[in-house]
């Protein structure tokens, strides 16, 4: 069955962006000019690694922000001109939690459904069957501070839905969740968008979860689309195949790379990490703990109305320090842990290029540790439209310690549930 | 665009704000004794120093400005949380929702206005039962009336505290408003001494500070004695002004608010 639309026959788009600009403190460009559609009933994914502007977008179609310049139309209504109706169409799941800790379950889908003015009766029925849906029905009545990671989200997503909106944004999904939790998540997803043939956009930095859920893939970074397409099509695009090549001494790449380069069968030659900055923040946040204890707010603060104030609230100039360079610095591919980079080679016809490149290899006494030979995926996708690899961690420090503690929040009460 | 007020939008921040006060129960009892060791404390070690003044005694002179204190601090940082509740939490839950920032606001002027107040019933008991007020039957009407002064104070400072929370964008600045604005607040709100005995500069200072008039108009209620300085009309002066006070910091806080972006 079809339905009506406000549209009618005409081909509306559900979500219209038309060069939406976000600059912040008049030099940042955070979302540059941005314009794309999306049609009823998708699911596109927003791709790009931290700090590209996804987050952004998303705020500024969800009308938290204001456009430097551009605009959008979700579901017909503007988002600068008519917020609210936007407001009504949308559930949004940000990426932080915004549960309230202190309060149970369905206190929280309760006052959720308050906001958006539902019916007493309606609220009951909906928060029965929203918690059902993601299987928290049996835990309703306790405090969302004693749930799982996993369980939080489900139960956020629950909210976001509760008014039962057109459009649901889902702000990172499965950060900091574990792959099980993280794969029960996805079929959640799916259910949703299949049942309810809800419009969902969501926001990622892991490819295989834009992979194995998105309709469409829209890759963005320094605030512009790079491309956008269907999962299938993006990887088509890279032909050929990719070889990984390990060196048992990285710094030999500059003798092997000029070598690979000659050769016309080579498409293309990246140098890739694997970044391992988040042991680092660890680190970090583990030494700030420990001197967290002298940054008291003063003693005298009877009705402090905030559990919130953690041990974040200062930060010795040390460890600012550290952190600026360690993470900050914008050559992390070839710092972080110089022991595991490889060389990511695309070339023609890669199982019969093999032996020549061992071959090569010998003849400018290059060892190998290993070679493999893969399909591209989204990652090399990635790669070769951005020149960086998608787990390289970017953006402020305050970025940085942000999601650190979600990633922590996430994993903290895993023991639970 | 003007957005109508939606009364379950405040009755929802208003509930959280209450239900939230209720379960932190280490936080009401610490408040308490905070209090009460000011009163015991203070009231009888420099009430042996000093006795009393006009005729009431130290404790009692003491007890209405503890009050006080209680009520400024818990709802200047009541209202002050919502910058935590912008960064972190609830309050964008409620920001992509579609319900106007005054009613927000509202909802968390009047939840903080009235945990706060609570704990300002809380001390006054316990004020009482130290013996700070004479037990007369005016004593009932007056402190039927303390605690709309209460409500009235605590609405103001809660709309003091969410101005500050929109302007105000990280942790840093905490510790700042606890030392620049708090405790001056406080201090001269002639809580520890009569301002009649203060040098004419300090009594400017005093002058100017609203929670001075929100303590005298308490001192009016509970002990039927307020300063001479502010006339026979005393307590309709202090009333005015803290009238004036409390709707200029709902009025700016809400305005200050809805400016404010995630």
């Amino acid at each position: 069955m079809t339905t009506y639309h406000t549209g009618g026959l005409t081909e509306i788009s559900i979500i219209e962006v038309n060069e939406l600009t976000k600059v912040f403190n008049n030099e940042i460009r955070a979302v540059d000019g941005i314009s794309f559609t999306v049609e009823e009933g998708e699911i596109l994914g927003f791709l790009g690694p931290n700090g590209a502007g996804k987050t952004t977008t998303l705020n500024m179609l969800a009308t938290l922000l204001r456009p430097t310049s551009g605009t959008a139309a979700l579901d017909g209504h503007d988002i600068i001109t008519e917020p609210d109706a936007v407001r009504r169409s949308i559930g949004y799941v940000f990426q932080d939690p915004t549960l309230d800790l202190e309060l149970t379950g369905r206190e929280n889908l309760d006052f959720h459904g308050r906001i958006y003015g539902l019916k007493r009766d309606v609220r009951r029925q909906r928060i029965t069957e929203m918690s059902e849906l993601v299987q928290l029905a049996d835990r309703a009545d306790d405090l969302v501070k004693t749930y799982s990671g996993g369980m939080k989200r489900r139960l956020e997503i629950a909210r976001g839905l509760l008014h039962h909106p057109k459009i649901l944004f889902l702000d990172e999904p499965t950060l900091g969740l574990d792959p099980q939790t993280r794969r029960s998540i996805w079929g959640h997803i799916q259910r949703l968008n299949q049942e309810k043939s809800i419009t969902i956009i969501l926001t990622t930095h892991y490819t295989e979860e834009a992979d194995y859920l998105c309709d469409r893939i829209l890759i963005i970074d320094f605030g512009k689309i790079v491309s956008l397409d269907t999962p299938d099509k993006l990887k088509a695009r890279l032909e050929g195949d990719i070889v990984s090549l390990a060196l048992k001494d990285p710094t030999k790449i500059v003798e092997i790379r000029p070598l690979l380069e000659e050769k016309d069968w080579v498409r293309r030659i990246n140098v890739v990490a694997s970044s391992n900055s988040h042991a680092t923040m660890s680190q970090m946040m583990q030494m700030m703990r420990g001197m967290s204890g002298s940054a008291g707010m003063g003693g005298m603060m009877p009705g402090m109305n905030s559990g919130s104030v953690g041990g974040s609230g200062r930060m010795p100039k040390r460890v600012q320090r550290m952190l600026a360079q360690g993470i900050g610095s914008e050559d992390d591919q070839h710092v972080l842990d110089g022991g595991s980079e490889s060389l990511n080679l695309l070339v023609d016809d890669g199982g019969h290029r093999i032996p020549e490149i061992v071959k090569l290899a010998d003849a400018s006494g290059v060892v190998l540790e290993s070679v493999e030979l893969h399909k591209p995926t989204l990652d090399d996708v990635f790669l070769s439209v951005t020149g960086r690899n998608i787990r390289d961690e970017r953006g402020s420090f305050i970025e940085t310690v942000r999601r650190h503690r979600i990633v922590q929040q996430a994993r903290g009460r895993r023991d639970v549930g | 665009m003007v957005q109508p007020l939606s009364g379950q939008a405040i009755y929802v921040v208003l509930l959280r704000e209450l239900k939230r006060y209720w379960r932190a129960k280490a936080r009401i009892i610490s408040s308490m004794a905070q209090s009460f060791f000011f009163l015991a404390i203070f009231g009888l070690g420099i009430g042996g120093f000093v006795g009393g003044f006009g005729g009431i005694s130290y404790l009692s002179y003491l007890a209405p400005g503890i009050i006080g204190m209680g009520l400024l601090f818990g709802s200047v940082f009541s209202g002050v949380s919502v910058i935590f509740d912008r960064q972190f939490g609830f309050m964008k839950e409620m920001l992509v929702a579609p319900v106007s920032r005054t009613s927000i606001v509202l909802g968390k002027v009047f939840g903080g206005a009235m945990t706060a107040s609570i704990q300002g019933i809380i001390l006054m008991t316990v004020a009482g039962l130290m013996g700070a007020f004479s037990p007369t039957l005016t004593l009932i009407v007056g402190a039927i009336a303390a605690i709309g002064v209460m409500i009235l104070i605590t609405a103001g400072f809660v709309g003091l505290g969410v101005a500050i929370g929109s302007v105000l964008t990280d942790f840093h600045a905490f510790q700042l408003l606890v030392t620049f604005v708090m405790w001056p607040l406080f201090m001269l709100s002639g809580v520890f001494f009569p301002i009649e005995v203060a040098p004419v500069p300090l009594q400017v200072a005093m002058l100017g500070d609203p929670l001075f008039y929100g303590v005298e108009l308490l001192r009016w209620c509970l002990l039927g004695a307020g300063t001479s300085l502010l006339g026979p009309f005393g307590w309709l002066i202090a009333l005015g002004v803290l009238v004036g006070f409390t709707a200029a910091m709902v009025v700016i806080g809400t305005y200050l608010f809805s400016r404010a972006q995630v």
